[in-house]
């Protein structure tokens, strides 16, 4: 119930700020850097003597939209490779099931990382990069679920009746599949809003001048040892609570959808 | 014994896959290698005497075929980058991380079995739910930023701990080299002080290494070891007379523990390949920041090492962690006659 609510906090506070907070997140003042909180600038300022809060907003924004947009992707990819994967014969499934491995066996980050250079740093590269890493995540999770579905008689029912893939996929196995992708991707949320962040830190990503959360930490680290604490740290605390809140979402719904579910509540 | 042959063998595949993948990634990133190497002032002739001698005018399956010998003959190719053999660069730099990862591996596992145990165990419901949020803070707290909180706090405003130097002091002699990790090399040789600073340097980025495995055994043994205490032999433990302690502690939690075992070996995996947050924050030169510097100055040779590296380790855990629980749990040995 918090949880909801400060996601819903979050989300408004991105989508509507701007219109209410009119402060421009990239206008740059060098006659007020790294100024302490005021009425004026809720968070400060930094470096360049922009207006923290409203890049807090900016970054928050972007966080919520990559998220989206990585799981969207991620989830129709990665989704599509796990149903194909699991309702096809050897050695289609084999192979496929052999790729989602390959895939699963790199460093999430690095993988990103290596997508992100190779498509030339920015938001969208970094995106990419978090869809691919992403994709064998759903793959997996799908394509073991499909198996035990079509292992159900309800499925060995169509069969016999004479229904073709396409059609079994469609009315037998893709409706059970919604509960096991909502949980993924409620947990893939928070891990791609976290990674782009990690991203952001090591200078891939989002480039500046782009508010975005990781790498206004990155820029308040120095700061934040000389005294001007308030660059990196609103950032940080704003990715915790999405976070956090996405989490235990991922968890109500992994509650409320999988009842034989490893989940327990006390 | 035909099981443990075939996930063998399934290891084995994933990582020809992964090796193909490592070799492709860094044959797609932009950037000419032989012009990277060669350097910004050569001219054509000397950029394509150098791509014929690093053997990149070849068809790439003949490139995979020499990468994947020369790897395993112990030459990784050469870091343009740095200036030494990849191999040196990437294993120079290991005993770094390998100390850091034990002991964040150690942290991690003794805090979040032990708060698992407490949740699972206690009868007053707000101890469960602050440590249940715990897990969830400290799934959701980015590394990096931990790292500057602590740096904060901990270093900058109590003084309890040094700041991002690095591994020691700076001033302060290295320990002979015996292991490389500086902890175990200083007591070798007698050099408390030596191995306290180290010991020092040390703890902060464990601390923030462990922070999300700590978080995630927490989560996962505490989930199986509720679902484990509802089980009707506890009962029969009760009945019997066992104290409650005891009976969570010799009974449910051996039998909860399983999976939490799994993902440790898995999580161990982890953290040896790769801890580049936490070492770029603090300045500690391991194979993290390494790699991360040469994915960003597109020093191939570093990073497709690396990545098969990694996949190795992991995969061999992985594989070795299926092994051992088909012998271990007697359910899925007998199942398998």
């Amino acid at each position: 119930m918090v949880a909801s609510g400060a996601l819903l906090a979050v989300v408004l506070l991105a989508a509507l700020g701007p219109l209410f907070w009119t402060v421009s997140p990239n206008q740059v003042n060098l006659a007020e850097t790294l100024q302490p909180m005021s009425s004026a600038h809720p968070m400060g300022t930094d470096d360049l003597g922009r207006d923290v809060f409203a890049r807090f907003l900016e970054g928050a924004r972007l966080s919520l939209m990559v998220g989206a947009v990585v799981v969207l992707a991620g989830a129709t990819i990665g989704g599509a490779l796990g149903v194909v994967a699991g309702m096809s014969r050897q050695p289609v499934s084999g192979f496929l099931g052999w790729v989602i491995n390959t895939l699963l066996s790199f460093p999430t980050l690095m993988l990103a990382m290596a997508v992100s250079v190779a498509l030339g740093a920015g938001v969208f590269a970094g995106a990419a990069g978090l869809v691919l890493a992403a994709i064998p995540w759903y793959a997996r999770v799908l394509r073991s679920e499909v198996l035990r579905i079509m292992s159900r008689p309800s499925v060995e029912a169509a069969v016999v009746a004479g229904a073709g893939s396409i059609r079994i996929a469609r009315r037998n196995v893709i409706p059970h599949l919604m509960p096991t992708l909502l949980i993924q991707a409620a947990s893939n949320f928070g891990a791609a809003i976290l990674t782009l962040a990690a991203l952001g830190f090591v200078g891939l990503g989002a480039q500046p001048p782009q508010a975005e959360w990781g790498s206004m930490i990155t820029g308040g680290l120095q700061y934040a040892l000389s005294g001007q604490w308030w660059i990196g740290v609103f950032p940080g605390l704003g990715l915790i609570v999405l976070v956090t809140a996405t989490t235990v979402l991922a968890d109500r719904a992994r509650d409320i959808l999988d009842p034989r579910g490893s989940y327990v509540r006390s | 014994m035909r099981s443990i042959a075939s996930r063998v063998g399934w290891g084995v595949a994933t990582l020809f896959g992964a090796s193909v993948l490592a070799f492709l990634l860094m044959r797609v990133l932009p950037g000419d290698p032989a012009r990277l190497a060669a350097g910004e002032l050569a001219s054509e002739e000397a950029v394509r005497a150098r791509a014929a001698d690093m053997g990149l005018d070849q068809p790439l399956p003949l490139q995979y075929l020499h990468f994947i010998r020369d790897f395993v003959t112990g030459d990784w190719g050469y870091a343009y980058s740095i200036g030494t053999p990849a191999r040196e660069a990437i294993l120079g730099r290991l005993p770094a991380t390998v100390e850091l990862a034990i002991l964040a591996f150690v942290i991690g596992v003794s805090v979040g079995v032990s708060l698992a145990l407490l949740a699972a165990y206690t009868r007053r419901r707000w101890v469960d739910v602050v440590i249940r949020g715990l897990s969830s803070l400290g799934m959701a707290t980015p590394q990096f930023y931990m790292a500057l909180i602590l740096l904060l706090v901990l270093s900058q405003g109590l003084g309890l701990f040094p700041g991002p130097e690095g591994r020691l002091t700076p001033g302060l002699a290295e320990p002979p080299h015996r292991t490389g990790m500086f902890t175990v090399d200083a007591l070798l040789a007698g050099q408390w002080t030596t191995a306290s600073d180290a010991f020092a340097h040390l703890i902060l980025p464990a601390v923030v290494l462990a922070m999300v495995p700590a978080a995630f055994l927490l989560r996962l043994l505490r989930s199986n070891l509720l679902e484990t205490s509802r089980e009707q032999y506890m009962l029969v433990l009760r009945a019997k007379g066992t104290p409650r302690a005891r009976s969570y502690v010799r009974h449910a939690f051996p039998n909860a523990a399983l999976p939490t075992i799994t993902a440790s070996g898995l999580l161990l995996a982890e953290l040896l390949a790769g801890s580049i947050l936490a070492e770029k924050v603090f300045g500690w030169p391991g194979v993290g920041s390494l790699v991360a510097d040469s994915v960003l100055s597109k020093d191939f040779a570093i990073v497709q090492s690396f990545v098969f590296l990694s996949a190795l380790i992991y995969v061999v855990v992985n594989t070795l962690i299926d092994v051992v629980y088909g012998l271990v749990d007697p359910r899925i040995r007998s199942a398998s006659r």
